[in-house]
């Protein structure tokens, strides 16, 4: 479904993403983890077309992203729940899921908005009962909620998650997840970017491991479960208790 | 077990993009773990991200079989003892064994590949599958072993054992799928033959050799005189372990497992990648290996790749491995040994200048084995036969011990030499 090649993005002169090929199939939940600074959310931003002038290919289904401008990823039927949610604050719950549907506004789809609108409500009912209170008096949970909601108004394809958990009580971060796997269900794609490697490939399908802007292990979640070097480095196992020289 | 087969029937831009991600992601951990790899990619200026395609790997610089033994025993392992969970030694093709590791998730991965290769030649759940080889080859056993456990067969494992003896357990226990290598299929051909062996009341249909290629002719004859049908596996002995490559129902060329290994053809002696279809030295990149990577390893293994379709339906490209060398290796019934290590074996047992002995690879019942001259001198020289006897037998003791395979010494006057 979304094919990257090689693909590298610069800050100034500095290379973040050093040259990753990664693939999302659909209905899947694909979970990229990784230290911080690792390259996972500027690889999220060079799909979204947040950032300019990165190298390499990046293909959805077979259309390539090259030179595409957000308005015109998120018509592809892409759709990104930013780091740190990004709601609008003042303006009520309500609102800021219509704003997810920007895209539709302009083609005039007032009637579909309105339908997608009830969909989601009915996915989060906390958002139902909060529909009128300001965004930004929402608890951090259901401000994540509201993310995902505001990017699903779009009816995304494929659903970039950039750090949902970030910030969220253990028990939150589990309703969160179990969202996903809703949506994975309802065949909804998702990519997920996490630190909380432990809590990502527990729902991920399939994960790749970022270092330092390369990728340095792939596979079924289940196996980087059980990997030694990814409990070591991600997992929040003690180092000194797995370490010994070679 | 779920064999993972998607991939045998996925398409080529889908195969391609897999097997990129893969070797990108094996070559960036051999770059951080591995201080070999790190120290000759810097040196020769290579910068990873420039690896944008399989065919980019032609930059890369080749692996022999001599920079494993000068990183013995473990300097090439790209992950820390700790999580190596099995170590595999063999003679390997210098004075130094070879030596690798494995982690669990690289013997799945074996279990897999195996089971791949035996589901391949219609092993299923309700075969008795037996494991005869040389000791040479133990380690390749054991995968088997492991391998065909995981398609639920029931295994005889490896054990070395008279051919009488092979031949009751083939009877009695009702083995239907035999792996061994050539030469012993060929001797217990030969036994039965001169015997009159009734082979009407074995329930062997199944022969699969490895360890050396096998013509039309033998394999013909071994099908006739045991009434199976016989399968190749390529592998190699010292590492990466047994069924890089295995035959289909069409028996035409071996599929290569490209989820874990990556097959290039180069010239032997200017190393340059040869264009699809001619004959060349195989050299192998690993994809899904932890333990022990290897990029671009020169197998010495004379082959050409096959990329046409197979009319088995298998989307894995194909070699066409005759057993031809491309260097001085010498392939004993799948234990590979240089002449060299030969002559030291016997330099440092007998004290003997090591161009002074010969040897010959010699057939004793259709089994190879390596028949040594060594020139009579002063210093082994006794005029009791005991303590000549004595001598012999302690150097070919040795040997085997050394090197896994049987010898014969024979003293002659230099003269005769």
């Amino acid at each position: 479904m979304l094919r990257i090649r090689n693909l590298k993005c610069y800050y100034g002169r500095i290379m973040a993403v050093k040259g990753v090929s990664l693939s999302v199939k659909k209905s899947q939940i694909i979970t990229l983890i990784g230290a911080n600074g690792s390259g996972k959310s500027t690889l999220l931003e060079a799909i979204c077309g947040l950032l300019p002038g990165w190298e390499g290919d990046i293909s959805f289904e077979g259309i390539s992203l090259k030179g595409f401008d957000p308005p015109a990823v998120v018509k592809q039927g892409i759709s990104l729940v930013p780091e740190g949610r990004l709601i609008f604050p003042p303006i009520s719950v309500l609102d800021n899921l219509k704003l997810g549907a920007y895209t539709m506004y302009r083609k005039r789809q007032h009637e579909a908005v309105n339908q997608t609108l009830e969909k989601i409500l009915d996915l989060f009912p906390i958002l139902k009962q909060r529909s009128k209170q300001a965004a930004g008096t929402l608890s951090g949970g259901e401000q994540q909620m509201l993310a995902i909601g505001r990017s699903l108004m779009s009816h995304p394809k494929l659903l970039l998650l950039d750090e949902p958990s970030m910030g969220l009580a253990p028990l939150i971060v589990e309703k969160i997840f179990e969202i996903l796997e809703a949506l994975r269900n309802d065949g909804i794609t998702i990519l997920l970017v996490e630190q909380n490697a432990q809590a990502a490939l527990q729902v991920a399908d399939y994960g790749y491991v970022f270092e330092t802007g390369t990728v340095v292990l792939q596979g079924p979640a289940s196996e980087l479960l059980a990997d030694q070097e990814v409990k070591r480095a991600y997992l929040g196992k003690d180092y000194g208790e797995f370490y010994d020289d070679k | 077990m779920m064999i993972n087969d998607e991939f045998i029937h996925m398409r080529p831009e889908e195969k391609n993009q897999l097997q990129l991600e893969r070797l990108q992601s094996t070559l960036n951990r051999a770059y951080r773990n591995v201080p070999f790899h790190k120290k000759r990619f810097k040196e020769m200026g290579i910068d990873l991200s420039q690896i944008e395609s399989l065919s980019n790997i032609a930059q890369l610089p080749f692996m022999e079989r001599q920079n494993i033994s000068e990183n013995y025993p473990y300097n090439l392992f790209a992950v820390p003892l700790r999580d190596i969970v099995r170590i595999h030694t063999v003679s390997g093709t210098t004075q130094k064994p070879t030596v690798s590791g494995y982690t669990t998730q690289d013997l799945t991965n074996w279990q897999s590949i195996l089971a791949r290769a035996l589901c391949a030649s219609d092993v299923t759940i309700h075969d008795i599958l037996q494991i005869t080889l040389n000791p040479g080859l133990a380690n390749w056993g054991r995968d088997y072993k492991y391998g065909a456990e995981s398609i639920e067969a029931s295994v005889i494992p490896h054990t070395p054992m008279s051919i009488e003896k092979k031949l009751m357990v083939l009877r009695d226990y009702k083995t239907s799928v035999l792996i061994t290598t050539p030469s012993s299929a060929r001797q217990l051909a030969n036994y039965v033959r001169k015997n009159e062996v009734n082979t009407n009341i074995f329930g062997l249909k199944t022969l699969i050799l490895i360890g050396e290629a096998i013509n039309k002719n033998d394999r013909r004859s071994l099908e006739q005189n045991l009434n199976v049908r016989v399968w190749t596996h390529y592998g190699l002995s010292e590492v990466p372990g047994p069924a890089i490559a295995f035959e289909c129902d069409a028996h035409d060329g071996l599929h290569i497992n490209e989820d874990h290994f990556l097959p290039e053809i180069v010239d032997p002696g200017t190393g340059k990648v040869l264009p699809e279809g001619q004959f060349g030295e195989l050299v192998l990149t690993t994809l899904t290996t932890r333990a022990f990577p290897l990029i671009r390893f020169k197998t010495g293994d004379k082959a050409k790749i096959i990329k046409t379709d197979c009319s088995c339906g298998n989307k894995l490209c194909r070699i066409d491995w005759r057993g031809e060398r491309t260097d001085d290796l010498i392939n004993i019934d799948g234990v590979k040994v240089h002449k060299k290590q030969i002559q030291l074996s016997i330099q440092t047992l007998l004290n003997l200048p090591s161009e002074a002995s010969k040897f010959f690879i010699k057939k004793r019942d259709d089994k190879k084995y390596i028949e040594v001259w060594i020139p009579v001198n002063d210093v082994i020289f006794s005029d009791e036969i005991k303590e000549l006897e004595a001598l012999i037998q302690h150097a070919e003791n040795n040997l085997l011990k050394n090197i896994g395979i049987p010898v014969a010494i024979r003293l002659r006057e230099k003269n005769t030499m």
